[in-house]
């Protein structure tokens, strides 16, 4: 089974790194990944980045999962290689992350929380804007772009088995966003099953449902119809499950 | 020449005199900073040096590796800017260069000298005419370790080197920046000094004047 990413924000302010967290926090229901937070410099004084400080929050989060860090930017990025130099070699693997801070963040702690694996975390960090991208139209980000690496690293292993299927009109005022994403992705993930969904209204997906950023691409809204499917053992399971969280 | 050790607290007092230039420059580098940076740089510095000097009066280390160490990583963890991790990546190559010893050669200190620049370069990614501190501290490591091997004490070779930082700083007023955040500011950052080639200087400016004092004496 999988084990429980760490994550480290690194960012110039105690204040800054603090929000970030709070708000990919929010998006999570159940216990939080291991969160450790290297944010100012002259212990937290002064704005500005410190290695040492990089170092010691890796190390507080730090297991066999691996770490996976949150950059601000500007000197941010030179503190965290700094940081790992001075951690010497660490036994988990650590990744710095060239997402942008407060999507990223958002992304990687959903994909924590869900039990994802760190290539899976690092691939949700990195394709995080795309939800926005897609949103405003951004050239060259299509519908069909809609599932991350992390859902093309899932896909690699589809299980045989049952097979399991759903359709049902959006409900909820929200959609398929934020929140409602992140508690879809935490309960398909808490089967033994692999979940797929697609937005019929927009014709886009099937989007991998462990996969928070690729649900989130289907840009499903209130009124949208969506089609939920799974595959093995526990299939019905999974679908059922979905179905009824998706009540408002 | 008899080829003099340098010591560690010839090395301290590279140190203190540092602190001393970055401070009376403070508002300067701040400026130069203002133009091209984020308008913190000296500012930065003086915290840093502060703190370097402050905890080496609460515990003079007694080898040169210690000593250096200390310095760099007082620096990464006060300074703030990319100047923390960058300087304290040039004092923390330096002491595992030297390694614990209470002295070293001329030729030793040009050799850590130049891990230190190599380490920077690592870690920065910036090449000479990037407009940065590399612009500065290149030069300058390859004119000290020229000079050692011409003959010359550390005290010429710091002076030597001294002198080809501050070139090196003055090379970059034309430069378009392409590191750090003056890069952002495109052909708009040329026709400024940059901060980090003026701090780079003024540190072996400091380095040229605790030797000439040390030679005086020694």
């Amino acid at each position: 089974m999988v084990g429980i990413v760490g994550i480290v924000v690194v960012c110039h302010t105690p204040e800054l790194a603090r929000a970030a967290r709070d708000l990919a926090l929010e998006m999570v229901s159940g216990p939080s990944p291991p969160i450790a937070l290297a944010a100012g410099a002259a212990g937290g004084e002064v704005a500005g980045t410190d290695a040492a400080a990089v170092a010691d929050a890796i190390a507080e989060v730090a297991s066999r999962d691996g770490v996976l860090v949150l950059l601000d930017l500007g000197s941010a990025v030179l503190s965290a290689e700094m940081g790992l130099e001075l951690l010497g070699d660490p036994e988990c693997e650590v990744r710095l992350s060239d997402a942008p801070l407060v999507e990223g963040l958002t992304a990687a702690v959903v994909a924590s929380a869900a039990g994802a694996g760190l290539e899976a975390v690092e691939a949700e960090a990195r394709s995080a804007l795309l939800p926005k991208q897609q949103h405003l139209g951004v050239s060259g980000v299509s519908a069909a772009s809609g599932s991350s690496e992390a859902a093309r690293v899932r896909d690699a292993s589809a299980p045989d088995g049952d097979h399991a299927e759903v359709q049902l009109w959006l409900e909820n005022p929200h959609g398929l966003h934020a929140r409602p994403a992140a508690e879809f992705v935490r309960i398909a993930t808490g089967f033994d099953a692999q979940v797929r969904v697609s937005n019929l209204t927009l014709g886009r997906g099937p989007a991998d449902a462990a996969s928070v950023i690729s649900v989130l691409a289907l840009g499903a809204e209130q009124g949208h119809r969506i089609r939920i499917e799974g595959t093995g053992p526990q299939a019905a399971e999974a679908v059922e499950a979905l179905r009824q969280s998706a009540r408002p | 020449m008899a080829s003099v050790p340098v010591t560690a607290q010839a090395l301290t007092d590279w140190l203190l005199r540092y602190r001393d230039l970055v401070m009376a420059q403070r508002d300067y580098l701040t400026e130069l900073d203002s133009a091209i940076g984020d308008a913190d740089h000296g500012i930065n510095m003086t915290r840093g040096m502060d703190a370097v000097v402050a905890s080496l009066s609460e515990a003079p280390p007694g080898t040169v590796d210690r000593l250096l160490k200390g310095a760099g990583m007082t620096l990464v963890s006060t300074v703030g800017g990319a100047a923390g991790p960058l300087y304290g990546t040039f004092f923390l190559r330096c002491a595992a260069a030297v390694g614990s010893v209470p002295a070293v050669s001329a030729s030793e200190l040009g050799a850590a000298l130049r891990a230190g620049a190599e380490g920077v370069v690592a870690l920065g990614k910036a090449q000479r005419g990037d407009k940065t501190m590399v612009d500065a501290l290149s030069p300058a490591v390859i004119a000290f370790e020229v000079a050692v091997e011409d003959g010359g004490s550390a005290a010429r070779a710091a002076a030597a080197a001294s002198s080809a930082a501050e070139s090196g700083r003055d090379a970059t007023m034309p430069m378009i920046a392409r590191k750090g955040r003056a890069s952002y500011l495109g052909e708009r950052s040329a026709g400024h000094l940059d901060p980090g080639a003026a701090s780079s200087a003024l540190l072996f400016q400091a380095l040229a004047e605790a030797f000439a004092t040390a030679d005086a004496h020694g």
